[in-house]
């Protein structure tokens, strides 16, 4: 996250009202992760208040995702609840490049448990959701959503849907 | 390294206590070849679903629609691909095998993929009320089904079918909130969807279901059927449109819709790939199939060049 874009009004009143748009965002799942929010997943890029205006931007996972439009429409309708918000824009922005590596620590361990998917962050080895084994193989580029490939796991022999 | 059971009530005993059969495993051969068809039946049905969303992606109303649409089939035949290396892995058929029988009309595939889509308003229906109907069978199969990989598999599916019903309901009321000539196109689809979506969910079961005596399925066809109806004869009849069955009716005392007797003989027909569009649908998926031949012998043969 853009700390600086984050944190770039010392206002108290401002801060406190930054903290209660965080926490609604925190509170929007992902469409396809139920139970893992948009910002776990690192696409909250920065915040701005200004009085009762709030300007969120987000990084999608991939240009061509057909989830923006509702993630857009749940991340406004849960900042527009914060008591003291009456205008809200949120876009999309196409820098940074969104990678797995944003994902934060406690959610990929979240999404291996709970979907079976892994997540393959440059530089370090993927386990296998299933047997824990750092034995995945790319089988296949495409799998049935643009963000994931789909792997083999050497060990266990499951096909795993990989994030990338 | 697998498990291995004495005698099939032994491995029925491991099932009915919620235990879970993992590929390794020596499982009895009769179990192996139910999970196998079922799996093949699902992996054809995202394959053939895959290519009748495709057709509608250069026909989408506005670059928003196209969007999810190219979405949806990418979704399905990535389901499709899934699902045929989990059918490959039970050694029963090789996914070329499954591909080639299913194009040389030898495979089975749902009986809503039988039918043409007409107009924007069908796929909208699919996306509606047939989506919906797949994830309750889903569902119901994820919850208790007792062959691992499958059950992975199922959670992710069940996840993302969950998205494509958000995109069903907005553009239902798109229909719903429409114009009159929108409301009669949508009412006309619902007239060609209503049944196959009921025939969807399979002829009631036998007592003596393989498919639940195993703990493949968790829940009578009839039953899931009954959840889908309860719920869509409220929403559909809630925004005006009319099910073309004439006895549907609400019981006075229960409150429960109770539909009309159902006439099974268009269900049978496609389970012999007899329906309305089946013959164009195969011979469709067999041309694409023979037209892409030379990519895959072309990746063949780098893949034999580098080994």
């Amino acid at each position: 996250m853009n700390r600086s874009a984050v944190c770039d009004r010392p206002d108290p009143a401002a801060f406190g009202q930054q903290n209660a748009v965080l926490a609604a965002l925190a509170g929007v799942d992902d469409p396809e992760y139920p139970g893992v929010s948009i910002v776990e997943l690192g696409l909250l890029e920065a915040v701005r208040v200004d009085g009762p205006r709030v300007e969120v931007d987000l990084v999608p996972t991939f240009s061509g995702c057909p989830a923006l439009a509702f993630i857009a429409a749940d991340a406004e309708a849960a900042v527009r609840a914060v008591d003291g918000v009456d205008d809200v824009t949120v876009r999309f922005v196409s820098t940074p490049v969104w990678g797995p590596e944003r994902i934060a620590p406690g959610a990929r361990v979240r999404i291996a448990a709970d979907f079976a998917v892994a997540v393959a962050v440059p530089g370090r080895p993927t386990s296998c959701p299933v047997c824990g084994a750092a034995a995945l193989v790319e089988e296949s580029m495409f799998g049935p959503v643009r963000c994931r490939s789909i792997r083999r796991c050497r060990a266990c022999g499951e096909r795993i849907e990989t994030i990338r | 390294m697998g498990r291995s059971w004495g005698s099939v009530a032994e491995f029925e005993g491991f099932l009915d206590a919620g235990g879970i059969v993992e590929p390794v495993d020596a499982m009895p051969d009769e179990y192996r070849q139910h999970v196998f068809r079922f799996i093949e039946l699902h992996a054809n049905s995202e394959l053939m679903g895959g290519l009748t969303e495709r057709d509608w992606i250069p026909k989408a109303p506005g670059l928003r629609r196209k969007l999810a649409v190219l979405a949806k089939t990418q979704d399905e035949i990535g389901h499709a691909h899934l699902l045929y290396m989990v059918a490959a892995d039970l050694g029963v058929k090789t996914r070329v095998e499954m591909l080639e029988d299913l194009f040389a009309n030898r495979g089975r595939f749902h009986n809503v993929f039988h039918y043409q889509a007409v107009t924007w308003a069908d796929q909208v229906a699919i996306a509606y009320l047939v989506d919906a109907a797949a994830l309750i069978s889903q569902q119901a199969v994820f919850k208790n089904c007792s062959y691992g990989p499958y059950k992975r598999i199922l959670r992710r599916i069940v996840a993302e079918e969950g998205f494509h019903m958000r995109h069903g309901e907005e553009m239902l009321l798109v229909f719903a909130e429409g114009t009159a000539v929108q409301r009669e196109m949508f009412q006309a689809a619902l007239d060609r969807w209503w049944w196959p979506t009921l025939h969807m969910f399979g002829p009631p079961s036998k007592p003596d279901d393989a498919l639940l005596r195993w703990h493949i399925k968790s829940e009578r066809n009839e039953d899931l059927r009954d959840k889908w109806v309860q719920k869509y004869a409220t929403l559909l009849t809630g925004y005006g449109f009319v099910p073309p069955d004439p006895d549907l009716r609400r019981d006075p005392e229960s409150g429960r819709w109770v539909t009309g007797e159902i006439d099974w003989a268009p269900l049978k027909a496609t389970f012999a790939n007899l329906g309305p569009d089946s013959a164009r649908r195969v011979a469709d998926a067999a041309r694409h199939w023979n037209e892409t031949r030379w990519v895959r012998e072309a990746l063949e043969s780098v893949a034999r060049r580098a080994a």
